[in-house]
């Protein structure tokens, strides 16, 4: 227990989440914003932390977790996340001044299960953190009470996730029973006693559908539109991203990392099911007529390029998906700002809201615009880049060249409905002409990952020269 | 008794659990059988446990992890369910369709 110091920066979090739902109970109505302020202080305070332990790597207590720079960069991304969370829920006024406490504890809890799963190397240990994250999650979708839209996706989403859990569990009871532990570590050095055991390839398949449900592959993505449309739209965007990312870092660990493939080869499956997952996402979003819905079906369709990366599983494979990860978190929190902006002023997340908006705000329709494009994956945005190596990874590979041809197809068709939008913002004329007006929040959000996402995709080399230093899992 | 029994056993709960999960209409029904695949996994864990690791405790740790998950899991669960019946008045799935397409 002497190395319990390593989770400082995640007991840091669970503590000010404590504190901040504490101090919810008995600060005034009025003055309740200022729990969003310490949220955000606190997390942001955590990720200076992070970014001081870059290089650190470490074993916790025993072999529980682990502390390597693949572990530090996904802590980055899930902290940033909850910043822009935070920052954009400031002013979403669904969230009625008594209930702020709760939410933003909540938010920092589901933060700090996502640390934890980033690192972690025994299944036990990920199990809960999977739980802390999800259990979290369904109560922030369901937070607005009165809309029955938002309950209605907390269930859905509920259900899902109860059923992937337990599929999960009895997969870990299996692993434990062919194995003899649950551990990562004891695993590995063992690993050739296991190789054709049908209990432990039930179990790692079993394992698989807990992360397919919480990066929404197909065929576990069904809760993901309704979730998405149901909850407020600062979690919205957090489901799409943080939630999305750090199973997606977990994934990569286990099943590209640790496992190494001729024990278990399930490459040709999740390379499959990569394939359903772009597709389906991309061909459901065409006919999506809420921003929203089009939104989580595009995010879908994302998690399907980001799997591409993870089948490949070379060092430029894993470079491709965690700059696929940066570029996606930056693209995503910028376009649902957005999103939340226009809402706010029309009060609707349908499509004609975005009708004549260049005229009614220049500048968010301009902003919109990057980040729709940077979806899409055109230079010299983020995503175009992120795309390239991915994509670069797969042809490099050469057993994989036909997923790489598919992803670049289903791009292609992505642009249909991208810039859809793009063209009601700028080609339709609405009946309104009142401006838009941003709040100080949203905008700081807005200008803060359209810079980024400009910057990643001009300097495309100083980003990567950060991420080849991280991405190493030691396991 | 020896191990298949024990995991004859608990390969039917799930069964039964999985069964329930996709043909029950009343959520209710689906939390009980969400409830019996997690049962069904702590019976892998504690008859693994017996029969081949007679000198661990691990799977029996491991089952007590996954009841507290469990309990928390299914509070939150209900909380949902009560939050969706003042809107809707309603226990049944299919009268949750306001969000599709």
């Amino acid at each position: 227990m002497t190395n319990i110091i390593l989770l400082n920066p995640e007991i840091i979090l669970a503590a000010a989440g404590l504190f901040i739902l504490l101090a919810g109970a008995f600060i005034g109505e009025n003055r309740a914003k200022l729990l969003f302020h310490l949220g955000i202080i606190s997390s942001a305070a955590v990720l200076g932390m992070i970014i001081t332990q870059a290089g650190l790597s470490a074993y916790g207590t025993g072999t529980m977790w682990i502390l390597d720079p693949g572990a530090q960069f996904f802590k980055f991304l899930i902290l940033a996340a909850t910043v822009f969370t935070l920052l954009l829920s400031v002013n979403y006024t669904a969230i009625q001044p008594r209930h702020i406490g709760t939410y933003t504890a909540l938010l920092l809890w589901a933060s700090c299960g996502m640390m934890l799963l980033s690192g972690a190397m025994d299944f036990i240990y990920l199990l809960i953190s999977l739980e802390l994250i999800s259990i979290s999650c369904f109560i922030l979708t369901g937070f607005e009470q009165k809309n029955p839209r938002s309950a209605e996706g907390a269930i859905k989403y509920f259900l899902m996730g109860g059923l992937s859990t337990a599929v999960t569990i009895y997969g870990i009871s299996l692993f434990y029973g062919a194995t003899g532990t649950t551990n990562l570590f004891s695993y590995a050095s063992a690993v050739d006693l296991h190789l054709s055991d049908p209990a432990y390839i039930m179990g790692m398949l079993f394992i698989l559908v807990g992360f397919g449900f919480k990066i929404s592959m197909v065929p576990f993505h069904f809760w993901a539109p309704d979730a998405y449309e149901g909850a407020p739209t600062p979690v919205t965007a957090y489901l799409s991203t943080a939630s999305k990312l750090a199973a997606l870092g977990a994934m990569m660990r286990i099943f590209a990392s640790v496992i190494p493939h001729h024990a278990l080869n399930l490459t040709i499956i999740i390379a499959g099911l990569a394939a359903l997952t772009m597709t389906l996402g991309n061909l459901a979003a065409l006919f999506q007529t809420n921003v929203k819905r089009l939104l989580a079906y595009s995010s879908i369709a994302q998690a399907g390029y980001m799997l591409i990366g993870l089948v490949v599983a070379d060092p430029i494979g894993r470079e491709g998906v965690f700059f696929y990860a940066l570029a996606y978190l930056v693209t995503n929190m910028g376009a649902f700002a957005v999103a939340l902006v226009v809402a706010g002023k029309t009060g609707s997340y349908e499509l004609d809201a975005y009708d004549g908006l260049a005229k009614r705000s220049l500048g968010l329709s301009i902003v919109m615009v990057m980040f729709l494009l940077s979806l899409a994956g055109i230079p010299p945005l983020a995503g175009f880049v992120a795309k390239f190596y991915v994509f670069g990874a797969a042809v490099n590979s050469q057993h994989y060249l036909w997923l790489a041809v598919l992803g670049v197809l289903n791009s292609v068709v992505s642009i249909y409905y991208y810039m859809n939008i793009a063209r009601r913002m700028f080609f339709v004329n609405s009946e309104d002409s009142s401006p838009v007006e941003t709040d100080l929040y949203t905008a700081g959000v807005i200008v803060i990952t359209a810079t980024a996402v400009l910057l990643i995709g001009l300097l495309p080399e100083t980003f990567m020269r950060m991420i080849k230093y991280c991405v190493s899992f030691h396991f | 008794m020896t191990l298949s029994h024990y995991l004859a056993l608990s390969g039917v709960l799930f069964t039964i659990g999985l069964f329930g999960v996709l043909t029950r209409r009343n959520i209710i029904g689906i939390l009980m059988s969400i409830e019996l695949l997690l049962n069904a996994a702590n019976i892998n864990f504690v008859a693994f446990n017996r029969f081949l690791y007679p000198g661990q405790h691990l799977g029996q740790l491991s089952v007590i992890f996954v009841i507290t998950l469990a309990a928390a899991e299914v509070v939150v669960g209900l909380a949902l369910v009560m939050a969706i019946y003042k809107n809707l008045k309603s226990a049944y799935v299919e009268d949750y369709n306001i969000l599709k397409g």
